[in-house]
């Protein structure tokens, strides 16, 4: 996935501008929604329910439900928010990401400095 | 008269929050972070400031992009912790300081910047994430919460930060109160969280950043958000707000500490200064 920023492109990167903002509002405005306890209780009670009330489209919602977080950034999620989701539904960040990147979470994991034993402390 | 005693630097993560509140401080994989605060930790309990003032980002759980201020500072006596989706911590409200603040709303204003003025002003990790690693004392200062628009772009620039620390340190001068007052600044260092570069950090950048930091902030004042998001990673481009702190300092800084370690997603930086007319 490579996204342009004023024209210049990251690679693996997609830069949350205006346009993705737009986009992602239905979805980011749900996520965010996630943060009063009861609406979390409500979404995991009935998460297409939920959603539906959340004005979500049927493809957003199936984003959802697949936990398809790289296809959820592809529609405009943040991901500050959509960690939020994650939360609702137990996986926390590393697995969210391993997800993104397509690996599993332990390929994922082996390739952190802190599991490989090389992370790096610098002093100075 | 007011004025400023020190300023620290430091990276923001829920990560640091959970390692906190599960007592991994001693987990092999955690221990380098916490040590590496200890020598701050220690300066801080000596300095006593009577104020903070933090630059750092809300992370959608004070703002939403429904209205997404590009600066907003709260005013209020205290500063609820907000839930960000999976409970509060067991922490106490931050105490703040309205007179003070609304102080540095008035000159922060004069001096041509605007921030949306929040009487009321939850906080997230964004603060929370950092102070316990930075003291013991719940809290040791009333604190002044200045966020920043961080994420949705467009973004203020990196001079912009500069400038706002600039105005921050008029503000302060100008307060009538002997206050000694530390400037925060959170966010970074290298990380990215989202997409099929999830997960880079780039140790190297951080640490030239710290550098510069200390002895050639223009360089960093003068570099684009995508050169901060190409070499450290999208969400890296938070680190601009460390220049906010660095600019309240003046022009020279006595650095008392300095630490990097990145062990899993986020190069976590710390660097504490003194202004040299300290």
């Amino acid at each position: 996935m490579t996204a342009t920023y004023r024209g210049t492109p990251i690679a693996g990167t997609t830069v949350f501008t205006g346009a993705r903002s737009r986009q992602g509002y239905r979805i980011n405005k749900f996520a965010m929604s996630l943060t009063d306890p009861s609406k979390r209780d409500a979404f995991r009670a009935d998460e297409r329910g939920y959603m539906t009330s959340c004005g979500l489209t049927e493809a957003e919602m199936d984003l959802v439900a697949k936990r398809d977080w790289k296809g959820l950034v592809a529609a405009g999620g943040n991901i500050y928010v959509l960690i939020k989701v994650g939360g609702s539904v137990g996986q926390n960040l590393l697995q969210m990401g391993a997800q993104m990147r397509g690996q599993s979470f332990e390929e994922f994991m082996q390739s952190r400095p802190a599991r490989q034993g090389a992370a790096i402390e610098r002093k100075n | 008269m007011a004025r400023i005693v020190g300023g620290v630097g430091c990276s923001h993560a829920p990560s640091i929050a959970h390692s906190f509140d599960r007592g991994l401080q001693n987990d092999p994989v955690w221990a380098p972070l916490y040590k590496g605060y200890e020598p701050a930790k220690a300066w801080l309990d000596k300095l006593k400031p009577d104020l903070i003032v933090a630059v750092y980002n809300d992370h959608m759980n004070r703002f939403f992009f429904d209205a997404y201020p590009t600066f907003a500072l709260g005013v209020s006596d205290k500063h609820p912790q907000a839930d960000e989706g999976w409970g509060k911590r067991d922490l106490p409200d931050l105490p703040g300081d309205a007179e003070f603040s609304w102080h540095l709303a008035q000159s922060l204003v004069e001096d041509e910047f605007d921030p949306t003025i929040c009487q009321e002003m939850t906080v997230d990790h964004g603060i929370l994430s950092i102070l316990p690693l930075l003291t013991d004392t719940r809290w040791p200062a009333a604190l002044v919460p200045f966020a920043a628009n961080v994420i949705q772009h467009p973004l203020p620039t990196p001079k912009r930060f500069f400038h706002l620390g600039q105005a921050i340190r008029r503000a302060v001068e100008s307060y009538p109160k002997d206050l000694r007052v530390l400037v925060v600044a959170t966010g970074g260092m290298s990380h990215q969280l989202h997409g099929d570069r999830f997960g880079f950090m780039n140790p190297d950048w951080d640490n030239e950043f710290l550098d510069l930091l200390e002895h050639d902030p223009q360089k960093l004042v003068n570099l684009r958000h995508h050169d901060y998001m190409e070499r450290g990673g999208a969400e890296s481009v938070e680190m601009i707000m460390w220049l906010a702190m660095r600019a309240a300092l003046g022009e020279k800084v006595r650095r008392i500490h300095r630490h990097y370690y990145a062990p899993m997603l986020t190069g976590y930086g710390l660097i504490v200064f003194e202004g040299a007319d300290a």
